[in-house]
């Protein structure tokens, strides 16, 4: 029989299921996703499935099963394992879907808010490059486009069904496979979790629309270890491993020239194509293919096909195109402004604001109330990193910014007549002759320019440098470092959205963009593991660190090598526009039209190296 | 009157051994009526069809984008990297004839239960009737069938006795939210097979293996579906270890490119 104790917590049991079941759901979309499963705990992955690749590396030209387009594969058999001797490249850190591919254990825990116990986030750690990935669980947005990537990008989850479904951007450029085959930073990852008593499966498919024809689906099996596996860290310093090597050395194979592109078929008796098959590589047809490939076919996809069109970036454009300017906090006092062209950046204290480059001017009456905004004070200083209209259109009115009727003057009045009229416009003297030059508002014109390597000047704080970099773009172009933010703003010199811009006639040449992007190598530090640290602002595209200039100088130095040995071997303009020499990288930065397409940065690398090369002879 | 506060702190300090203590038969019952949902006459049990909380059936094709060496061609013999095989393992690889399988009318070893779905092949699923699946592959030209009841089969082919169960996440219990969740995966365990290849060059798996296999079902954004196989062998004849993989297959709207090919030893 029922004691009364008994039916009283039996009803209240009852009761309290049913209300609870009952409870009204949250509007937040983590809450509105299923009900979720715990992936807490310590993982090891099973290397049973290409334990090659995982453990040791595949070889070079085994990228069967990858849908790579020409460029990917290009792009891979251009690489040579040398390229991280680099110093740079020597702690590059690995992509989100290759960093759970790794060899290497895992440790996985949750993030709960302490006062409601809803879920923030799921943290993963790998032991491997210490790859620290943390999927925000609590419904936040993705960042905008003009935001920094990182090796692990930008994650969001939710529980679907019996799923943890993941969503990754901001991606920086990585392997697909650490034998060459490349991701770019332009990929994304959907990710599927499931978990089966002590057996963890993620499902990682990537689209990379820079590189693969279709998405590339994968899987990785990790089961649970009880006990925490310890050796979580992977401390990584680089540091030059081959002292006198040129700056603008990068180790790297011409098309058609990788010693190594056959090994794989070789080794273990298949057809040249096996390796380099892309999309067709995947599906069961291929095993057919695989009886009949000659040789030749697979030969003829070890370097670019001729006479086809160049093809066009397929990257995101990170311009917002609506009209208005987006602020982006960067470091400290230093913010970004997007939307008005070339990228703003500016720089506020208790000294009023100093600005670096003002864009086309389009939005200036926006981009002067945002900088109002963040800075009570009027404009100070005006910085231009070079001379063309997209970086100085907005110099009038933004200088106009600066007026303060309540500064009574200078005591060189007679000389700097205009003291409280506006901010003061800074850059290298060159860039003062070429808006001269071009009759730009005199109003605009810089009129505090410098002659030497560099200018200083400590505002707001800050150490700020400019450096004069003499023949990259053009001949007068500055770069500015923000030495206690510790961000650079490089101006034209390198950007995330294009071939960097050779004005030959204005003093640029591919030498000189070169050695521009080394000098900004040489002041950079990463955070870990590549990513972070020194924050990199370019003229145009998003905000980046050393990375994304790295592998910029890298396509610049690869280019050029490509198109010097063909002057060598006596190649005109037209044969090396002909041969496609940027196959691998037009997806990414490629153009047809517009003011900088493909086939004008290969002319102006030609002419750059012939007339370089004129002047070594004396000509 | 208690109030709905008092109560619900009543129930998240109880635990459900104090209900079954004290009332195991009315929890029993109570518990099993809410895991049936609230209200209504009871229902007649569901079938294994009906209950299913996905739907693979259809067209599937393999993506080979693992282990492509070992699945897209025939690798030599004693390369068994990735598989944790012991000696016995080892030795039996090592020992692979493929004239010699074909000889023996042994071809299909590579296209058993432990090999089958790493085939690149199409999958054809149906069901059927309402509790067993049927599962097709072009390559081999086999057939499972994946029942959800026991099987009075004796077993001994290729495919041996599969045994199928809707694997569902666990239902919350005690003061959270329930009721059961969305989604599941079929799981599937195998045993009583002929002994056959894990891989295609004489990886072997004894008639002593157990194949557990989970299904899962995952519709993208994009409109396209994936189905994952997760696959674990034990096996205490040749394995140190299970033998995990997961493999992917792209869900097709027909039977386009179902290519029926009989097995091959080489």
């Amino acid at each position: 029989m029922f004691d009364n104790k008994s039916m009283v917590l039996s009803t209240l049991l009852m009761a309290g299921v049913s209300v609870l079941g009952q409870a009204p759901r949250s509007s937040t979309p983590a809450e509105e996703s299923a009900p979720g499963f715990d992936l807490s705990g310590f993982w090891s992955p099973a290397m049973h499935e290409d334990a090659l690749e995982r453990g040791g590396g595949s070889e070079i030209g085994d990228y069967a099963g990858f849908a790579l387009n020409e460029a990917g594969r290009l792009w891979a058999l251009s690489y040579d394992p040398s390229r991280v001797t680099l110093k740079h490249h020597q702690c590059d850190a690995y992509v989100a879907p290759y960093q759970m591919r790794a060899t290497g254990n895992f440790r996985i825990w949750e993030e709960r808010d302490p006062h409601d116990q809803r879920l923030v986030a799921i943290h993963v750690w790998a032991q491997v490059t210490e790859g620290h990935r943390v999927i925000w669980m609590d419904g936040r947005p993705h960042p905008p486009a003009w935001a920094p990537h990182t090796f692990r990008g930008f994650s969001t989850g939710k529980f679907v069904g019996n799923a943890l479904v993941v969503n990754t951007t901001h991606m920086k450029q990585g392997w697909l496979r650490r034998n060459g085959t490349p991701e770019s930073d332009q990929a994304t990852l959907l990710e599927y979790f499931v978990r089966h008593g002590d057996h963890l499966t993620n499902a990682t498919i990537i689209t990379d629309p820079v590189f693969l024809t279709e998405p590339e689906v994968r899987s990785n099996d990790y089961f649970r270890q009880v006990v925490d596996h310890h050796a979580w860290l992977y401390a990584c310093d680089d540091g030059e491993q081959i002292l006198d090597r040129p700056p603008d050395k990068v180790p790297h194979y011409l098309f058609g020239q990788q010693p190594f592109a056959t090994e794989f078929a070789k080794l273990y008796k298949l057809p040249l194509i096996s390796g380099v098959g892309g999309a067709e590589s995947i599906y069961p047809e291929f095993m057919a293919k695989l009886k009949t490939a000659t040789d030749a076919e697979g030969l003829s996809r070890f370097k670019p096909v001729p006479g086809l069109p160049s093809e066009t970036s397929r990257a995101v454009d990170p311009e917002p195109h609506d009209g208005q300017i987006h602020v982006f906090p960067i470091r400290n006092n230093v913010y970004m402004l997007v939307g008005d062209g070339a990228n703003i950046v500016v720089q506020v204290g208790d000294q009023g604001a100093l600005v670096v480059d003002t864009g086309t001017g389009a939005l200036a009456d926006k981009t002067i109330a945002a900088i109002s905004k963040l800075s009570g004070k009027p404009v100070q200083f005006i910085a231009n990193t070079g001379f063309r209209a997209d970086h100085t259109g907005g110099n009038v009115k933004v200088r106009r910014s600066g007026m303060d009727p309540s500064l009574q003057g200078s005591f060189f009045s007679n000389q700097f007549a205009d003291a409280g009229q506006g901010a003061t416009i800074m850059s290298h003297q060159n860039t003062q002759n070429h808006m001269d030059a071009l009759k730009m508002p005199a109003e605009g014109i810089p009129s505090d320019t410098y002659l030497e390597e560099h200018r200083r000047k400590f505002h707001n704080g800050d150490s700020i440098e400019l450096f004069w970099e003499p023949n990259a773009v053009t001949d007068g172009d500055s770069i500015v470092h923000f030495r206690r933010a510790d961000v650079i703003v490089t101006g034209d010199i390198f950007t995330t959205t294009q071939y960097p811009f050779i004005d030959l006639k204005n003093g640029g040449s591919v030498q000189g963009e070169i050695k521009a992007l080394n000098d900004i190598l040489n002041r950079t530090v990463y955070e870990h593991e590549e990513d972070g640290g020194t924050l990199v602002v370019p003229g145009h595209g998003y905000l980046s660190n050393e990375h994304e200039v790295l592998e910029y100088r890298d396509m610049v130095v690869i280019v050029r090598d490509r198109v010097q040995a063909m002057i060598n071997s006596g190649a005109t303009l037209d044969q090396v526009k002909g041969a496609r020499l940027t196959a691998d990288y037009d997806t990414r930065y490629g153009s047809s039209s517009g003011s900088w397409t493909t086939d004008m940065f290969v002319e102006a690398v030609y002419k750059s190296l012939q007339q370089s090369s004129a002047a070594r002879l004396g000509k | 009157m208690l109030r709905l506060r008092e109560m619900f702190l009543i129930i998240r300090a109880m635990r459900l051994s104090v209900c079954l203590r004290f009332l195991p038969s009315l929890c029993l019952a109570s518990l099993t009526a809410y895991a049936q949902g609230r209200g209504g006459a009871p229902q007649p049990p569901a079938t294994p069809q009906a209950a299913a909380p996905i739907d693979i059936t259809g067209y599937w094709v393999s993506l080979v984008t693992e282990d492509w060496r070992y699945r897209m061609a025939t690798p030599p013999k004693g390369d068994f990297l990735g598989v944790p095989l012991n000696q016995a393992g080892r030795d039996a690889a090592n020992a692979w004839d493929p004239a010699k399988e074909e000889a023996a009318g042994e071809q299909c070893k590579a296209y058993g239960i432990g090999g089958i779905m790493r085939m690149p092949t199409r999958l054809h699923i149906t069901w059927q009737d309402n509790s067993a699946l049927k599962v097709e592959t072009d390559a081999g030209t086999q057939t499972r069938i994946l029942g959800f009841t026991p099987s009075q089969r004796p077993g001994g082919d290729w495919q041996g006795v599969s045994v199928a169960s809707w694997d569902r996440q666990a239902t919350v219990m005690g003061s959270g939210r329930g009721g059961p969740p969305p989604g599941g995966s079929l799981k599937v365990v195998t045993s009583k097979m002929k002994p056959g290849f894990l891989r295609k060059n004489g990886v072997p798996y004894s008639a002593d293996a157990v194949v557990t296999e989970y299904f899962d079902r995952f519709d993208q954004p994009n409109g396209e579906s994936l189905l994952m196989v997760i696959t674990e062998v034990n096996d205490p004849t040749y394995l140190t270890t299970p033998f995990w993989t997961s493999t992917n297959f792209k869900k097709q709207n027909d039977a386009a490119g179902w290519n029926p090919t009989p097995c091959s030893a080489k």
